[in-house]
């Protein structure tokens, strides 16, 4: 069910989240709908708390990317556990700036599936040498 | 053979992968747990999670323990890891072998009190700790193989 803007929320290993986000604040000016959690300092349950309280509205559910810094690690696991019964969000690891940006770019006017392919072939793209 | 007997609730992730895992260069992470060897999506996450530089075998606490008895694993380096004390002590209980086991993380939960930074347990689980310790075995406290040994036998009576 469509309802708003998609949410965006990055869950990661200590302060990494909450300055990604910090950052792209620097470089976008706002941002809106937009979450960061340390989810080294979280058990499972409270993570998986956390994204129910972010993502449910009264009547349903708001659809949401969910941003982890590294697959297979323990943020990541926590955060598969608590997303697998929302069909509505979908859980991207290995986020960087670059992808955190086009995200704040395109949860407005994306659909949830666009966007993660976008945002895939986004952060990918930027790692690269850099000469000129 | 059993290069490091770990405990840690957050099973397969970077600290075990990484941290120790290019420390000690194991050929293998057994992770014991009934509840990851019984479900599919939580055997595929945790094997996942230890690509690509270790291989992981996810097996229940019997399996696992009838494997190593057998001697499946006699040439390769492994670790062993368990989700908590209870798996622990079930799998010295059953005849495994132990001297030491890393306790690597018990993290804060509702109830768990502070042993170490990253040791936090409860009553119940300490009392189960205590049952390990009785049995001669060194619980020693380490995040990270880098980090300062902290010997927490006295800290569990």
């Amino acid at each position: 069910m469509e309802k708003g803007c998609i949410i965006g929320i990055v869950i990661t290993h200590g302060n990494l989240a909450e300055e990604l986000l910090a950052t792209a604040k620097m470089i976008v000016g706002e941002t809106h709908d937009c979450y960061a959690i340390s989810g080294s300092d979280l058990c499972d349950e409270d993570v998986a708390r956390r994204i129910d309280q972010i993502v449910s509205t009264g009547d349903g559910e708001r659809r949401a990317v969910v941003f982890v810094d590294y697959f297979g690690g323990s943020c990541s696991a926590s955060t598969v556990r608590a997303t697998r019964s929302h069909p509505e969000i979908r859980v991207i690891s290995g986020v960087n700036l670059p992808m955190l940006l086009d995200f704040v770019n395109k949860q407005d006017t994306y659909g949830l599936d666009e966007i993660v392919d976008h945002l895939l072939h986004r952060g990918q793209e930027s790692i690269r040498v850099v000469k000129f | 053979m059993i290069l490091l007997f770990r405990i840690d609730d957050r099973l397969i992730h970077a600290q075990v992968v990484v941290g120790w895992g290019r420390a000690l260069r194991p050929d293998r992470i057994v992770l014991a747990d009934d509840v990851v060897s019984s479900t599919d999506w939580e055997r595929e996450l945790y094997a996942a999670a230890a690509r690509p530089d270790l291989t992981a075998t996810v097996l229940s606490e019997r399996e696992a323990f009838e494997q190593i008895s057998a001697g499946v694993f006699d040439s390769e380096r492994i670790f062993l890891l368990v989700r908590g004390p209870r798996e622990a002590l079930r799998m010295i209980e059953m005849g495994l072998p132990a001297d030491e086991i890393n306790v690597g993380g018990l993290h804060p939960r509702a109830g768990r009190r502070m042993i170490t930074e990253n040791v936090h347990a409860d009553d119940a689980e300490r009392a189960v700790l205590r049952e390990i310790v009785k049995k001669g075995i060194t619980l020693e406290a380490r995040a990270l193989p880098g980090d300062r040994r902290v010997t927490i036998n006295s800290k569990v009576v």
